[in-house]
Formats: C-alpha cells, structure tokens, sequence
C-alpha cells in the first residue's frame, strides 16, 4: 500500500519519506528546518503539533531552532516558510493525503506557507476514497481536505506552474512505529 | 451581431491556436489519466446517482437542509436569482462586510453577483488565478474551465501592469505576482464566496475542488463564508462523490486529481476562538423545471467538467467568447436556455454541426447534440421560421417540385460549370464557393440512370435510397453500389417516389416537414417490400434507422404509421455495412486488386451515431488498398449538411485542418462513405489546387471487381 502511495504521490510532485520511527523522522524534519531555513527568522516555520512530539521538550526544540514558533495567527502563517503538521490519513490509489482539521490553525499551515511538511502514520493508508470516506465520520469533522501534492495552475497560456495560493513543495513524512 | 463575433474570433491568432494545441495534449493525457480505470463504468455511476439526485430534488433539498442545520450551517433554498442576491447583501450589511474575495463560481456568474455587490459598494475580488486576469480586464472567460485561455503572457503582462503593478511577461515571475496581490485580499477580506462542486444531502457536506488551493483560503480566513451552490450539485450519499472525484479532474484537465478536494460539514469557530458563519444557499433558477422535463432533465447530469468544449471543432476555433454565454459551449447552449430561457439561445444553438464528438467524451451521459436540436425545434415551434428558411422547407416538402428546382437547376447552372465543379457563384451566392467548389448537378440524376441498367434477375432483392447528393450530384456512388450488389446476385430497386430523407429540415427543428418527408420514403420504400433498404448515406441512413422516428412521434402520426416505420427501420442498413458483410461472406470477390495506399475519414454519423468505422476499411483492405491513417479521422470535415451554407466561415475553418490532415499521410486517396463529406473534402482540395483524389468506397470497392 505505501509503494503504491508512494508511486502517486511522487507523481502529483509531492515528496515522500518513510521512517521507522519518530525519533528518525523528527531528526529529518530538524535537518530539513536547518536547510531551508535560518535561526534568526523568527516564525518562519509555523508547526501544529497535537501528538507528534509527545514525549519531546518543546524548550528543547525551540532553543535548538527558535525559528519555529508553536503559536500563530494567519498572518504570521502567511509570513511562514514552512508549514508542519499531522495527516490524518492518505490514500493509495490518487496519492493523495487526508487532512481533517477540527480547528483552523491545523488547516493554515497547510495552506498559507511555501513547503508543507506532513507527518503521516504508515498505518493511516487507505487503499481508496470510498475505504478512507468510511473510515471517516464526516459528520463530526467540519472541515477535511484531501491535499494531492502542491498548488497548482496551467491558466497562463496552459502552462503548468507550481505554487499559487498553496505551498509550492510538500513533504509527506511516513512514520511507521508510533 | 453573431456573424460579427465569429468573424473577430476567426481573425484572432490567439484563440484557435490556444484551443488546439490545448485539445491536441489534453486527448492523449486524458487517455493516460484513465489508464487502468473503467470510464463507462465510472460514467454509468455518475449517471445513476446524478439522475437519481434530480428526480429527487424536494427529498434532497429538505433531507441536505436538516443535516447542514444540524451542524451549524444556515442553509436558504430560493427559485428566485433576486433572492440570492439579497441574502448575500443582507448577510453582508450585517457583519459590516467591505471586502469580499471569491473563488471560482459559475452559479454567481449565472445571477451576476460580483456586478450587484459592486453596486452597493462591496469591493470583490475573483481570486482563481484565470477569473482574477479576466475581472481585472473587464472580459468574459472564454471556457468555463480555462477561462483566460484566449489570453497570452504577454497581455497578462500588459493587463497586470496596467491594473495593479508592474510584473514582466514571464508566467512564473506572474504566478507569484498573483499569489503576493492577492494574499493581501485573503487576509483582509470579511467574507468570503464560494460555489460548490458536489452538495452531499446525507451529510449536509459541500465539497468544492481548485488546484490553486484559493477556495481553501476563501473560506478559511474571512469570518463569513457563503456557498452559493445550484441545486443540481446535490446528491444523495457521501460515497456518491467517488465517480464525481474521479472523472471531474481527468476531464476537465486531463489530471488524476484536483489538488484540493475540500468537505465542509458546518463550522462553528473562528481561528481566534470566535464565531464563525457559514452560509449555504441552495439556488435553482430554472433546475427544478429542467428536472421535470422529460427530454432535458438528462442535462442536470452534467459535473461542468467542459470537456464537450475540449473536444468541440467549432468551439475550438470560436471559444466561448462567441459560442455561450455566462455557460459556454454546446452543454453552455442548453444550461442557457433553462437559466436565461430558451430566446437567449436563438443565435448560438445554430453552432452546434452536431458532429456528436462530445457525446463519447461526457461523463455525465448527456447526448448534447440531441437536446440542441430539442432547443431548435421549440424555438421554431414557438418563435416560428424565418420566411426564407419556409420557402425553402415548403419546397422540400413536395417531392415534385423540389425534384423539378433540382433539375432545373441543372441547368441554370452551365454557365458557372466547371468540370465536375462549380467554382465561383455570384453576388449573395459568393461565399459559399469562396473556398470551396461545390459539385456539380449531374445532368442526369441517378433516378433516370438506374432504369438504363441492365441488372441479373435475382431472388434477392434490396431497395436503394440515394438521398438528394447521390441522386442528383454523384450519381456514380449509386452506379458502383448496383455493381457490387449485383456481383453478389442481389437486385437492385430504385423507388421512384422517394424523397429527401428529412435530416434538412430535421437538423433545422422542422419537424412537420421532416415527418412528411419520412412518411413519403415510408410509402416508397414498403410499396417494394425489398428484403433490405440500403443507404450509402449516413446521415439519410441515421434518418430512415432513427431520427425520423422521432420527427413522427414528435408530429403525433398515427400509431399505425410508427409501427409500419419502425418494421422499415430495422431494414434499413448502411451500405458500408452491408457491403462488409457480402465481402466478408465471400459473396463479392475482388480480380483487380490493385495495390494503392488510401487514408480514410470517418463521417460523423457513420462513426458516432451508426458505430461503424472498422467495417469500411476492412473492405477498402481486402480489395488490396492499404490503410495509411491520418491524425483525427473521426474529427468532423466542416460540412455538417446546411451548416456549410450557414456559416461557411467556420465550416471552410474546420475544413482546412482535415485537408492539412490528409496532406500530412502523403497519400494520394482519400475514401469515405458520407456524400456529404465527399462535397466538402473534393471541394476544398479542388480550390486549394491539391492533387489527392476523394472518393466513396463503394466506387473504389466498385473498380476492384
């Protein structure tokens, strides 16, 4: 099933990683902070954390790279770089990912920033839309949006340009032992 | 003012070459979009659960209204455009709204929103990157998917340098450009519009669809978001959407998936904690009586993909600048006329050739080219017909008179012969043979020839029905059909009663005069009793088969009429067909096959409407030809019968390609099996002095015995 992911995702342009563990993933989102970001840009990785770094000392992190901030208004989403936070699932057959936001911070940084860095549990990987709908009760979430790779648009002269109004990059950080 | 606007269409370099290079990539992506997916499965879905929704609107509306409710979305049904617009004025004077952004919505379009929320001093920002360009400059989307298609970088420049900032003609600089202006709107704006792709009632769920990731901003940062969604967006089930998800994106644009497929199922809270509204008005204007309509309730079963515009030939020369309205396109002619009302088509319902190339393509199942014809026939039934166009079906309709004009015409036309050919007409006449030559009168119809044909006395015998171009223009098809027939031992009779077969005054929505015209052949042809009726036309061949059934029941004849006339139609075989089957049972054998190469181009009817393509090139094969093929056969020539004298400006447009198609092969033979599309081809290639020979198969099959 994550093969198949795999294979659509990077498809649609989006960028997928696997690891066995959150502690791998964690050092490959800190190394990919430090790349494309600097520590003194303050707020220019806007992170919605809910169960990922349970566990971590949040100071730890913030003195490590203080360029990320945990607290953020669309403004600052919009100033934003990177954008990081939990999927709730994907689905095989079209690549795409499965992001449920009960509260609109989630949404924001999925949104609004340049790279989207989504974390997703291997598990979460449905074969298709119709498995992954059931799988979902709809009627208690108010928002879900399947996100198929980066922004995309082909309305200047047809001609493919990533990165509109959404990121221009995602990541897709396949976590497999939680 | 129509002729005009083709006119200025046709002269812009842009439009057409956009259009084409776009439908030339979009076929072959489409393709490998659906590899490994079952599209006529996928399409059977949309249709049940379409349909279903549409027969079920009142149940949908009420059950989509209570689950919306429920999660805390205020939902308002209204009939009425007016209504919409002051629901969104009032909702916007209470929250003291002064800006608003929007993503892409055809149903705020259809009521002309943004127009009215300017007038009451709203600023209103489209925030699609195409819709953005086309308000910026003041224009109409020339394609309901691609709306700045007729656009190039360079005047995206110019309109963005003019109207916001400075930004040079580079598409990613631009892009960018786009997405800084506008991320400004996006955080300042206080409500935000937005349409709805799919109304799911089970749920109370709206889904909406954009690559851009606008729609997902539009309604997450304002405080307010209203969904201006039409009706025939709901369906029953969540799990409905499935084929919708899946055929939408590769249709409209030839892509797997949209990037963001949103669900939104009532929210109640702002990102600061505070209260959120969101607004849902379910809209109808004219859906609900669609829906009641026997005949026309089909078309709620579109998802607005626009791929009948795709893969339209007048549409992508014209666009939908000229070809539509606020809805373009064939499928854009008849939501027009249920939205703005069946007037507002009188021009652009001529557009249609009825070529049939989106019925294959339209996920939704909807035969367009019949229900435009449906608008034809109402708006002559009730708008009545021009006195030129009467004079001309009052003719048709008495089979002696109009035989006696065509024979006369045989012979006011000497002066201006050429050969087979008539290559300049004067004054009025002028453009119909401005680019094209048109046949000939033959000085002896094929009526008075057959007589002179000495043909074996045998047990089999089949009627012929020439239709007017074979029996008046080429008599030689119907000569070489006698010869292969009789090789085979069958007889050949000639009716001499028979008439037009009715496909002009059927494809103009005369339908009285299409019907008497069916009832003659009727009377003709079963006078004879022959085992089968035997056309080498097409479009006379769908007449007798099909559509002149329809004419009869839609004239209210007698039951007795209709069933003799259905007993005729099973008869009634296409000689492509027929003659395929004698070769194939070795009933007609071929001594001279000489070897020559040949390309063949399929008639619209014959392919689409008959479903009979390999059949025809079978037999050109086994008479030793060999089959070069050339880059869209089944693409229409531009003849589409009296749509050639209509607009001949877009049909000689049309015409161009196929002949640059042919030239392409190389090949020095051209057949076909449509003597409609033989006028057209032999036609443009005489005037353009190209030296390839266009002929039917019968004569080719013919010269091989």
């Amino acid at each position: 099933m994550f093969e198949l992911f795999k294979e659509k995702a990077s498809a649609l342009m989006a960028e997928v990683y696997s690891f066995k563990n959150r502690k791998e993933a964690l050092e490959f989102i800190k190394g990919f902070i430090k790349e494309n970001t600097s520590y003194e840009d303050k707020n220019s990785v806007v992170w919605y954390d809910t169960w990922f770094l349970d566990g971590e000392r949040k100071e730890d992190l913030l003195a490590e790279l203080p360029q990320i901030t945990f607290e953020f208004t669309p403004e600052i989403a919009s100033q934003a770089k990177i954008g990081i936070n939990e999927v709730d699932g994907a689905i095989a057959e079209s690549g795409s990912l499965i992001e449920v936001s009960n509260r609109i911070q989630k949404r924001l940084v999925s949104s609004l920033t340049e790279i989207h860095i989504a974390i997703l549990p291997k598990s979460r990987i449905f074969p298709d839309l119709k498995t992954a709908l059931r799988s979902f009760n709809l009627t208690n979430v108010p928002y879900v949006t399947l996100i198929s790779g980066p922004s995309r648009t082909a309305d200047i002269e047809r001609v493919l340009t990533i990165g509109v109004h959404g990121p221009e990059r995602v990541i897709i950080v396949c976590v497999e032992n939680l | 003012m129509l002729k005009e606007e083709i006119k200025k269409a046709l002269e812009n370099p842009v439009i057409s070459k956009a259009l084409t290079n776009f439908y030339e990539a979009y076929v072959v992506a489409r393709e490998k979009a659906y590899a490994g997916l079952d599209f006529e499965e996928i399409r059977n879905e949309i249709v049940r659960v379409k349909s279903y929704a549409a027969e079920h609107f009142d149940e949908l509306i009420k059950k989509f209204t209570e689950q919306a409710t429920k999660r805390g979305a205020k939902v308002f049904y209204t009939k009425d455009p007016k209504e919409v617009i002051n629901y969104v004025l009032e909702v916007a004077k209470t929250h003291n709204v002064k800006t608003i952004v929007k993503s892409k919505s055809m149903a705020t379009e259809e009521i002309h929103l943004n127009k009215h929320l300017k007038e009451a001093g709203l600023e209103v920002h489209e925030t699609d990157l195409g819709e953005w360009i086309i308000q910026l400059a003041g224009q109409r989307p020339s394609h309901m998917v691609l709306p700045a298609i007729h656009l190039t970088r360079y005047e995206v420049s110019d309109i963005f340098t003019k109207k916001v900032d400075a930004v040079e003609p580079d598409i990613k600089k631009m892009v960018k450009f786009a997405r800084k202006n506008l991320r400004d709107k996006f955080l300042k704006a206080d409500l935000g519009i937005t349409g709805a792709n799919i109304a799911v009632a089970e749920t109370g769920s709206i889904v909406i669809f954009t690559n851009e990731g606008n729609a997902r901003l539009v309604l997450t940062l304002p405080k307010v978001h209203i969904a201006v969604v039409g009706i025939e967006k709901l369906v029953d089930k969540l799990e409905d959407i499935d084929p919708i998800v899946k055929a939408l994106p590769r249709n409209a644009t030839a892509q797997p998936i949209t990037t963001y497929v949103s669900f939104i199922t009532g929210e109640r809270e702002h990102w600061d904690g505070t209260k959120k509204e969101v607004h849902i008005i379910l809209f109808d204007n004219g859906r609900s009586e669609m829906a009641k309509d026997p005949v026309f309730k089909e078309a709620l079963q579109c998802i607005r993909c626009a791929s009948c515009l795709n893969v339209c030939p007048v549409f992508r020369l014209i666009s939908g600048l000229v070809f539509g309205r606020v809805y373009t396109g064939g499928i854009g002619t008849i939501l027009t006329a249920w939205t703005e009302g069946l007037k507002a088509t009188k021009d652009i319902q001529n557009l249609c050739i009825q070529c049939g190339n989106c019925v294959k393509i339209c996920p939704g199942k909807i035969n367009i080219p019949d229900l435009i014809l449906e608008i034809r026939r109402r708006l002559a039934e009730e708008e009545g017909l021009p006195l030129k166009v009467k004079a001309i079906y009052s003719v048709v309709n008495n089979r002696k008179l109009f035989h006696t004009a065509l024979r006369m015409a045989s012979k006011l036309q000497k002066p201006f012969k050429q050969g087979p050919f008539i290559r300049h007409l004067p004054l009025a006449f002028a453009e119909l043979t401005q680019e094209r030559s048109l046949p000939a009168i033959a000085d002896k119809p094929f009526r008075d020839q057959v007589k002179k044909i000495k043909q074996p006395d045998a047990k089999e015998k089949v009627a012929f029905f020439a239709g007017c171009l074979i029996d008046f223009a080429y008599p030689e098809i119907g000569e070489a059909l006698v010869k292969l027939l009789n090789q085979a031992g069958i007889k050949v009779i000639f009716p001499q009663d028979q008439t037009c077969c009715g496909a002009p005054a059927l494809y103009n929505g005369v339908m009285d005069v299409a019907a008497n015209n069916m009832l003659q052949n009727l009377k003709a042809l079963e006078q004879e009793n022959p085992d089968f009726i035997i056309s080498a036309c097409p479009t006379c061949t769908l007449v007798l088969k099909k559509k002149g059934l329809l004419a009869l029941r839609n004239q209210k004849v007698s039951q007795d009429l209709i069933a003799k006339a259905e007993k005729m139609a099973e008869k009634v075989i296409d000689a492509s067909y027929f003659i395929h089957k004698l070769i194939k049972e070795g009933r007609i054998t071929f001594s001279k096959p000489l070897e020559e190469e040949f390309t063949y181009h399929d008639p619209c009817h014959l392919k689409r409407s008959l479903n009979i393509w390999q059949e025809p090139r079978e037999s050109l094969q086994k008479a030793g030809l060999k089959l070069k093929e050339m880059f869209e056969s089944d693409i229409c020539c531009g003849m589409g019968g009296s749509y050639s004298l209509k607009f001949p400006e877009i049909s000689v447009k049309i015409l161009e390609r196929k002949l640059k198609n042919i030239q392409d092969t190389g090949v020095n033979l051209v057949c076909t099996d449509c003597p409609g599309c033989i006028m057209q081809i032999r036609g443009g290639a005489d005037k353009k002095g190209l030296d390839f020979k266009v002929k039917h198969s019968l004569e080719v099959l013919a010269e091989r015995l």
